[in-house]
């Protein structure tokens, strides 16, 4: 029994494209046409493209997770009523582009059974706990804030069917993200617990949030073709530094501290304790925020899947695909299983 | 509150209560589902379904909170146990049992199309109008339910055991959907809730085991039971954790905003 149906859906840089076809393709790229579906496309962009949708689809059904669990203790209709329809929204973004990656080559049930198995990952950023009511609006203020401030540049790529679903999520995240601001606006306007209990929220998602941007660009090695391509149109440090531009200003102007890891001289983290970032500093002269970089240490552990909720969200995914295999196996004729957790 | 429902008032608070309560708890269970459904297309189902009937507790709640100079969020999160007059099925677990969810579903959306009619037919004309809306997006729910109830029984002979394992937990507690709110006679009288909860049963049944004889499921249902239970405060022993839950950040700061 196969598992995935991934395992042919490689990049692959010794492969040769005919030339005269790869060139009519770059020239449309530069041109700012858009590809679709059942246009000719070199086998990396496929891949590349493919990876980047499944990886995003994975995201938002992974990203309704801490959310959703705070459902159940919403403290008003008006909240609980909002936090369902926008959890509803993040699981209709993944339905939309799992669509959009299966026209890409692979099946929708390969990609949920590849999620569950580890086989591929989601946004480092859902790995992260939210054990207060003040996290679920720092996630839909700064986290959905730093989401739409990526797609949005995905918007501007060059495979059709991605970028207009990106412009239909970009939409619906712009409602999201007024919610987690009238939210958090909210909570610093009330009483003194809630106004601490938002620092200590906004503390646990302003470093994962610079790590949203993915690694520094000296180390990311698949930049470049990507770019070309216009997978990809603004690089890692690019959008890290939109964010803290448009994110500093409004934490300071809500009455909220930004804070880094504790440095020793050298700049090496020696403790976990946190401390005010002070390179946290307008420059007349760039006209950008300064700020210090996360711990790529911890970026890196995470993504290598030893964050602190890694297993329980993967587990809690492949609990609910388990839980519901019985009603695919009765309208879908879906026969494949998941093999034994480790 | 119109002046002239004043010696009413006690009554329809009583049956507004235990349609917005039924509503609000079926609502937080089914968003249970939100992120978790079987199917990606059936989440978002289960999400809308929730959102609706949690949108109607909300319209209800508006409604009292007006007449009896209260407030909505008080009324949903801040009650006593026993002030709540849900039945005992809408807060039952489904135990992630997408079964068990689905007959829940099914029995009380049958119900609760019916109780709307009857409330849409009131004299009172702001409480009619109300319902006659409620009533209109319930018939999306209530065909949603009956479409499931009769694509899985025709499925997989293991979905069909589901699915009559999922009838042989709900409707035992379907009875407990029919106990009347205190006072509910006289606002049968005087036309502010007509007809009866005798033919509202009726009807019911009639709903019911029609779908349920057309997915060749069997369709004995039970009979009314006089017993005291949701209407008047009285709850499973689940029911204070459950509320617990629901009402953890609400009872933390009771006057903040959120």
């Amino acid at each position: 029994m196969s598992v995935s149906a991934g395992d042919n859906i490689k990049l692959d840089w010794e492969r040769q494209e005919d030339p005269q076809r790869l060139a009519a393709f770059e020239a449309r790229i530069d041109a700012g046409e858009l590809v679709e579906a059942d246009d000719w496309m070199p086998q990396n962009y496929r891949v590349g493209m493919l990876r980047m949708a499944e990886h995003h689809a994975n995201s938002e059904i992974v990203g309704a997770l801490p959310e959703g669990e705070w459902i159940t203790r919403a403290p008003s209709l008006k909240r609980k009523l909002a936090l369902i329809a926008k959890v509803q929204d993040e699981v209709g973004h993944g339905q939309m582009l799992y669509r959009v990656s299966q026209d890409l080559g692979k099946p929708r049930d390969a990609m949920l059974r590849d999620l569950c198995t580890g086989r591929t990952k989601y946004h480092n950023v859902f790995n992260y706990p939210a054990p207060t009511w003040a996290d679920v609006a720092m996630i839909q203020w700064l986290v959905d804030g730093a989401a739409i401030m990526n797609q949005k540049s995905l918007a501007d790529g060059s495979y059709g069917p991605y970028v207009r679903t990106m412009r239909r999520i970009n939409m619906e995240e712009a409602f999201h993200f007024k919610s987690g601001e009238d939210m958090v606006l909210t909570l610093m306007s009330g009483t003194p617990r809630q106004r601490r209990d938002t620092q200590a929220a906004f503390d646990r998602w302003w470093m994962p949030c610079l790590m949203f941007f993915g690694p520094p660009d000296k180390d990311s090695t698949k930049t470049s073709p990507f770019m070309t391509w216009r997978i990809k149109t603004l690089t890692n440090d690019t959008l890290r530094q939109r964010f803290v531009d448009r994110f500093a200003p409004a934490a300071i102007d809500l009455g909220l501290e930004i804070k880094t890891k504790q440095r020793d001289a050298s700049g090496a983290i020696v403790s976990d304790d946190l401390v005010p970032d002070e390179l946290i500093v307008h420059d007349e002269a760039s006209g950008h925020y300064g700020f210090t970089q996360p711990d790529w240490d911890e970026f890196n552990r995470v993504i290598r899947g030893n964050g602190p909720l890694n297993r329980e969200r993967v587990g809690l995914r492949r609990f609910s695909y388990e839980q519901g295999a019985w009603v695919r196996r009765a309208v879908l004729g879906q026969t494949c299983g998941l093999p034994l957790a480790n | 509150m119109p002046d002239e429902l004043g010696q009413h008032r006690a009554a329809l608070t009583e049956l507004l209560l235990s349609i917005a309560d039924d509503k609000l708890m079926l609502g937080h269970r089914n968003a249970d589902w939100t992120g978790l459904a079987p199917i990606l297309e059936e989440d978002i189902a289960f999400s809308a379904l929730a959102q609706d009937d949690i949108a109607h507790a909300g319209a209800l709640f508006d409604l009292l909170a007006d007449w009896n100079d209260d407030d909505a969020n008080r009324l949903a999160f801040g009650r006593q146990p026993d002030e709540y007059r849900c039945a005992a099925l809408v807060t039952l677990s489904d135990e992630f049992d997408w079964a068990v969810a689905l007959v829940r579903q099914f029995c009380c959306d049958h119900f609760d199309q019916l109780r709307l009619a009857r409330l849409a037919a009131s004299s009172l004309q702001p409480l009619a109008d109300l319902a006659a809306r409620m009533a209109r997006e319930e018939a999306l729910g209530v065909g949603h339910a009956d479409q499931w109830i009769v694509r899985l029984s025709g499925a997989t002979a293991e979905a069909r055991q589901r699915v009559e394992s999922a009838l042989r937990i709900v409707l035992p507690l379907t009875p407990g959907l029919f106990e009347e709110p205190a006072g509910v006679a006289e606002l049968e009288a005087c036309g502010l809730y007509p007809g009866s909860t005798d033919q509202m049963h009726g009807q019911w049944c009639e709903m019911v085991s029609n779908v349920l004889e057309h997915a060749g499921l069997p369709a004995t249902l039970p009979p009314r039971s006089g017993e005291a239970g949701g209407r008047r405060g009285r709850h499973p022993a689940e029911f204070p954790g459950l509320l617990d839950e629901m009402c953890e950040v609400y009872r933390s700061e009771p006057q903040a905003q959120w």
